[in-house]
């Protein structure tokens, strides 16, 4: 009898696991959810760099939950959200709207029953906004160098 | 070269002691899930860089797997760490770098840091294991520079060497010859001109 496990197998068994965990990675993605809500509703109207950097602390840990727990369009909301935090940190800049909408996208996304069009379409939005300041981060950095 | 997900190739992880580094309880939870999924039994989970740095002084390991944790970056300086300051066979562990997401600012720290690979979140276990067996199987030759110390980060995965190919393509090849062969032996009779009566 050969040890270890066939390629297949050990990838099931690991799908399984996680599948195993989809309720308790829901509700931790939700209560960092809830914190980036009250974060964001103190944020003031100027740039706030120890704010910003909060919520990326926030933002960055639920990357890589949404796939485990059923929404993968969470975690490219959250990469999104944590460039352009990254980008507006860089840039000493502050865009309300621009980080609004990416806390509301994180909200809408986690909803169950989400059409796939729907989320599609969110997404799509999150990235024209984050393109934005990933120009203009990236032609400050080249001026820099 | 990816690895088949449907694959029946057998890898055994059941010996290898790992080192797990994530600060979330649901990161390492979402690790944990995956590396025993994949057969891994001997686990040292640590939640913060000097556990981390604790249990590579006072163990063996054969593979780490490393978050990032950002926005800190800890994690790659615990791998710079883990490369400069810890004693043989350590230092030269297998390293796998997992983050969620990588600022402008820590690109350079990332690319430096001595890991084997950096695996972007979501952690999917066909990538992580394909990770594992591509770190196990390149060897990759060691480089101690001043500024740099770790595998080797020129390197391209060619595939076997010309002219080899992968096992299951040879018996694909292997049949479709000898299924020529059997054709092209039956061919000459039937297509061979009616032999000319003599009589």
């Amino acid at each position: 009898m050969p040890g270890g496990l066939p390629v297949a197998e050990a990838v099931e068994r690991a799908q399984a696991n996680l599948e195993s965990i989809k309720p308790t990675c829901s509700a931790e993605l939700l209560a960092l959810l809830e914190l980036c809500e009250a974060g964001y509703a103190t944020l003031g109207d100027g740039f706030d760099d120890s704010a910003l950097e909060g919520l990326y602390a926030i933002a960055v840990k639920g990357i890589g939950a949404g796939e485990v727990c059923g929404a993968p369009p969470v975690d490219i909301a959250l990469t999104s959200f944590c460039d352009l935090l990254d980008h507006l940190r860089t840039l000493r800049r502050f865009d309300r709207a621009a980080v609004g909408v990416h806390v509301q996208a994180w909200r809408l996304l986690m909803s169950p029953g989400v059409p796939k069009a729907g989320a599609e379409q969110i997404l799509e939005g999150l990235l024209k906004v984050r393109a934005r300041y990933a120009a203009e981060a990236a032609a400050a950095a080249s001026n820099a160098a | 070269m990816a690895l088949d997900a449907s694959s029946r190739a057998r890898f055994n992880l059941e010996k290898a002691s790992i080192l797990l580094l994530d600060d979330t309880a649901m990161g390492m939870s979402i690790l944990v899930q995956i590396v025993t999924g994949l057969g891994a039994k001997q686990l040292y989970r640590c939640n913060a860089y000097e556990m981390a740095q604790e249990v590579a002084q006072t163990h063996e390991i054969d593979l780490a797997i490393v978050d990032a944790l950002a926005p800190s970056g800890q994690g790659y300086d615990f791998v710079q760490w883990l490369r400069r300051e810890t004693q043989e066979p350590n230092c030269y562990a297998p390293v796998l770098i997992t983050t969620a997401h990588t600022p402008t600012s820590d690109i350079v720290r990332a690319r430096d840091a001595g890991g084997h690979f950096i695996i972007k979140k979501p952690l999917a276990p066909i990538v992580l294991l394909e990770r594992i067996v591509w770190v196990a199987r390149a060897g990759r030759p060691f480089l101690f520079t001043g500024s740099y110390v770790g595998p080797d980060r020129r390197f391209r995965d060619d595939g076997p060497p010309d002219g080899v190919g992968r096992r299951r393509e040879d018996l694909v090849k292997a049949e479709a010859e000898a299924k020529a062969q059997a054709e092209g032996e039956a061919q000459p009779e039937a297509e061979a001109p009616p032999e000319r009566s003599t009589g």
